[in-house]
């Protein structure tokens, strides 16, 4: 590395971090604001302004999205270039790659910003997103890691700070279960078919989706935070020891747990089990992070009075440490047989995302803000009541959907001394709810309002800030790389290459063992067992439920617990769901399951239930869905669409591909004449939609 | 710890001016990840090793539970009372006003909100598709309902008490003839 001594004067690149910093501020109020609208939509649906692109089951996707992948994404960036640039001593690896990086990654929110108003999506959690854009996150992040691993090669110095442990593991992990995760087949420019079917798609999405929380909400959040923690507080980090344990127990042990969201379901026992032991094994690696973020503030504990940054740091590593202790318990079979399903759930989610997510980026933005623009913060009383508003903010949010969890799950679960429901009516467990869901609206009002402050002040300090500075320069000349590598995890730490291979291999143990045996699954099925497919237009309206988002709040799994049977009839068998793509088991029984509601009421029932659930069920709040009856389907792509299920491996014949549409046809005329006489006022509705989807909801649990 | 304890436990590293100290893991912390790993280890032991019930065999196991107090209740409440009681009933207003209130929460969405009737048959006129309209008949009729005809079984999902209120209701509104009434189905039962 000679070229090092010649260029002793280094520049950081800090123009690509303070776009990232603006991003995730435009990005993080959009992402709030359509969550608020979706928690207003649950105490009060009329907040759809019965708009479909506004249903929940529309923009409860939007919101997830944007939360983690904007506003969470863009932080990440941000902090990952800024913190890397002076651990590495040098400036970024290529100018243009951050800079394809930045537009591309705002382009790809853009399209999700778009499309997934508008419907197309893969109804798989935190996966919606259709396959062209899929593809270009994966361009994407490819140009990142290149960018980073870039950075890392042409390094000053010798040894990897855990920072940077943390943002290797999270870049090489994200890939893999993106890739992994996405690989499907396309029927159309916006649709496409995953090649996992049924447990597969379960399994395979559940391990994405718990990773995507571990290696994008976790991982490089720790990282960040053993950067500015000790940076803001002034102080050495607690334990260096620490950090190599709990960061390999955590890397090694996370990527198992992805089972534990399906537990209690048709998934093998074997994998719940890895599930649930995983995730309490996962307990002390978690509060690793968390015991060394505390301590290391130790010493500086004063500062949490006055400092508001501090605040936000202090208080965001505690929410990370009650979050990472909720996690294991609530991968306990049993308390997951009343959590599962329910607003608790949400509440966990929220608890880690508001308070360790947002706080954490918080605190670092209002670290690097007057730093990046040398200059001070506008205002520290503003950025104090952002602390406070917000903090009440996530309270009321966590404990509201503790109560509305807890309360919901009781009710569900309480059988009387003559062996009947308690409540067997669904709606009546909804309509008690209902006033914790307002509660929660205004927890997330505060949280909104918190941040709005937080946009003030900094757009304030921005303006005032001097103008025309020169980037700031970093005399390099006496950094060298000939520091003594040191021995056993010290030698580690200073071979980039060998230490990313290392992560890897410890991600893909737990991934491997999970997985694979999982993908014969249906060879061994029993022949006697197995299901017929869908007919075509069973299978339409089966697509126009993944694209409606039905699962946001309906699942499909009837779990092996005797108050889901006595409500829901049999338990869901693996068979039942091995042609489903994607997979639709759920995850949130904000309406009842659908397993078995085929069947259970007359055609004439869903029709007008979809139409205006209200009508049926007084005080429910589903969202009412009046354009599936005017919008005419699409015949034709059937063909299509079960030439592509075909080559997946469902047993259709030739014949029935090639017919997929006059199929189809027939059976939506049956459909619809049968309507028709019961109420002569429905000629409108041949060949619609909501033909389709009742034909599908009829055969859930039928076949 | 005091300054310069800690200045002791310093380690050479620094990194942007972040320094490391180096402090041994805490021990309790260390007892919890041990304690975890022991559970785990004993968990998959008692289900994998010796014999622990699998999922199926746990859920038999409460549903046998539950089957039983469903025969007990059975046995002893099986207190079918007689067609002429029933009738006695009808002057009963707090039970007919709850089996109202009932019918217009479950039963609305395919009688109408009189028993007018809608996707469902139309209940306050003499025709009959199933039995005679006693009161006996209409309860056996609701707790089992015509499933392949849309009609629920409502035995699981209806407290007996209040199958037998709304049962009362029906009865109470024969012969209303309510605006929009459905035409007659089934047989004319005088
Ligand atoms: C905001 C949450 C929400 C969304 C989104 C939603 N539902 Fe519902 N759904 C409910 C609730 C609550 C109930 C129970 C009350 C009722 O009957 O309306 C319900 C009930 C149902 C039922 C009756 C189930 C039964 O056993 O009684 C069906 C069928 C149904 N929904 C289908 C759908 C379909 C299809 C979609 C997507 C197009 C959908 N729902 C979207 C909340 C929702
Ligand atoms: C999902 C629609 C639906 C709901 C809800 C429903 N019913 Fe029905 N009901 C029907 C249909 C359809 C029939 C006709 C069945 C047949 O043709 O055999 C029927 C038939 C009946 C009959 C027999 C009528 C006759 O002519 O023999 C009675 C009594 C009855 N229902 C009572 C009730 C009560 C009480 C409730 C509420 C607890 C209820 N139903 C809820 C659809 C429904």
């Amino acid at each position: 590395m000679s070229m090092e001594n010649n260029q002793s004067r280094t520049v950081y690149d800090d123009d690509i971090v303070k776009k990232f910093i603006y991003a995730a501020l435009i990005w993080g109020a959009a992402a709030f604001a359509v969550g608020l609208l979706a928690a207003t939509q649950l105490a009060y649906w009329q907040a759809n302004f019965n708009l479909e692109w506004l249903t929940f089951s529309r923009i409860r996707p939007l919101h997830t999205n944007a939360a983690i992948f904007a506003f969470g994404g863009n932080a990440i960036f941000a902090g990952i270039y800024h913190s890397s640039q002076r651990l590495l001593k040098t400036r970024l690896y290529s100018d243009s790659l951050s800079s394809i990086h930045f537009w591309g990654w705002q382009l790809i929110i853009l399209a999700a910003l778009i499309t997934l108003p508008l419907g197309f999506s893969q109804s798989k959690e935190y996966a919606e997103l259709e396959w062209p854009i899929d593809i270009a996150i994966t361009v994407i992040w490819v140009i990142f890691a290149i960018n980073f691993f870039g950075t890392i090669a042409v390094r000053r110095v010798k040894h990897l700070y855990v920072a940077l442990w943390f943002y290797i593991a999270t870049i090489l992990t994200v890939a893999v279960l993106h890739v992994v995760n996405s690989i499907e087949i396309p029927v159309s420019y916006l649709q496409s078919y995953p090649v996992y079917a049924g447990v597969q798609d379960a399994l395979v999405q559940w391990w994405y989706g718990h990773n995507a929380v571990a290696f994008f909400l976790t991982t490089p959040f720790l990282g960040l935070m053993y950067y500015y923690i000790p940076k803001a507080a002034n102080r050495p980090i607690y334990s260096y020891r620490l950090s190599i344990v709990h960061f390999w127990s955590l890397v090694f042990i996370y990527i198992w747990a992805g089972p534990h969201h399906l537990l209690n379901s048709a998934l093998p026992d074997w994998a719940q089990t890895l599930g649930m032991v995983f995730s309490i094994m996962l307990w002390a690696p978690s509060w690793g992070g968390m015991i060394n973020g505390l301590l290391t503030l130790r010493g500086a504990w004063h500062k949490v009075r006055t400092d508001p940054i501090i605040k936000f740091l202090a208080v965001a590593v505690t929410f990370y440490g009650m979050s990472t202790f909720e996690g294991p318990l609530l991968s306990i079979k049993s308390v997951n047989s009343l959590a599962h399903y329910t607003d608790w759930i949400i509440g966990h989610v929220h608890g880690g995302t508001l308070g360790w997510n947002g706080f954490l980026t918080f605190g670092m933005i209002y670290y690097l803000v007057p730093k990046l623009w040398n200059t001070k913060l506008y205002s520290q009383r503003l950025a104090n009541n952002h602390f406070w508003i917000g903090f009440f903010g996530i309270l009321i949010y966590y404990i509201s959907m503790w109560a509305s969890g807890i309360t919901q799950g009781l009710m569900w679960q309480s059988i009387d001394a003559n062996g009947q429901l308690a409540y067997p009516d669904f709606v009546e467990t909804v309509i008690k709810i209902v006033p914790l869901y307002y509660a929660r609206a205004i927890g997330g009002s505060l949280f909104l309002i918190g941040f709005i402050l937080m946009l003030i002040n900094m757009w304030k300090t921005i303006s005032l800030a001097p103008k025309g500075q020169d980037e700031q320069q970093v005399d390099m000349s006496n950094i060298t790389m000939d520091e003594v590598a040191g021995t056993g995890h010290r030698k580690l730490e200073s071979l980039g290459a060998v230490f990313t291979v290392l992560v890897f291999i410890a991600i893909l143990v737990g991934s491997i063992i999970e997985i694979v045996p999982t993908l014969a699954i249906h060879k061994y099925l029993p022949d006697a067992n197995k299901v017929r497919p869908y007919t075509p237009l069973e299978q339409a309206g089966r697509d126009i439920y993944v694209k409606e988002g039905c699962y946001t709040c309906h699942s499909q799994m009837i779990r092996k617990l005797d108050f889901d049977v006595i409500r829901y009839g049999e338990a869901s068998k693996l068979e039942e769901s091995m042609y489903d793509r994607p997979f639709q088991w759920g995850s949130k029984r904000t309406g009842p399951d659908l397993a078995r509601v085929g069947g259970k009421y007359p055609d004439m029932w869903h029709y007008r239930h979809m139409i205006d659930p209200r009508e049926i069920t007084p005080k429910s709040i589903m969202p009412a869905y009046p354009w599936l009856d005017n919008k005419k389907l699409d015949y034709q792509i059937l063909r299509r669409k079960l030439s592509v299920m075909k080559r997946l491996g469902v047993p259709y014949d030739d014949e029935t591909v090639a017919n997929a549409d006059i199929i189809a046809e027939k059976e939506s005329l049956e459909l619809f004449n049968a309507l028709l006489e019961q109420d002569p006022s429905l000629e409108n509705i041949k060949d619609t939609q909501i033909i389709a989807l009742i034909s599908y909801l009829q055969s859930l649990g039928k076949k | 710890m005091n300054q310069s304890n800690e200045n002791d436990k310093l380690m050479d590293h620094d990194y942007d001016g972040i320094q490391e100290l180096d402090n041994p893991l805490p021990g309790w912390w260390l007892m919890t990840f041990y304690l975890s790993i022991i559970f785990a280890i004993g968990y998959v032991m008692f289900y994998y090793v010796f014999g622990g019930p699998n999922s199926d065999q746990e859920l038999a196991a409460s549903m046998e539970k539950i089957e039983l107090r469903r025969a007990a209740v059975a046995v002893t409440g099986g207190d079918e009372k007689d067609e002429s009681v029933l009738v006695a009933l009808t002057s009963d207003s707090t039970k007919i006003e709850a089996g109202q209130k009932e019918f217009l929460v479950k039963c609305m969405a395919c009688h109408g909100n009189q028993g007018q009737g809608l996707i469902g048959p139309n209940l306050t006129d003499e025709y009959w598709i199933h039995g005679d309209g006693s009161i006996t008949n209409i309860i056996a009729m609701v707790n089992t309902g015509v499933p392949e005809k849309g009609m629920p079984p409502w035995k699981d999902l209806i407290q007996p008490d209040m199958i037998e209120n709304v049962a009362l209701y029906i009865y109470s509104i024969k012969g209303t003839n309510p605006p929009g009434a459905k035409p007659p189905q089934g047989n004319k039962i005088e």
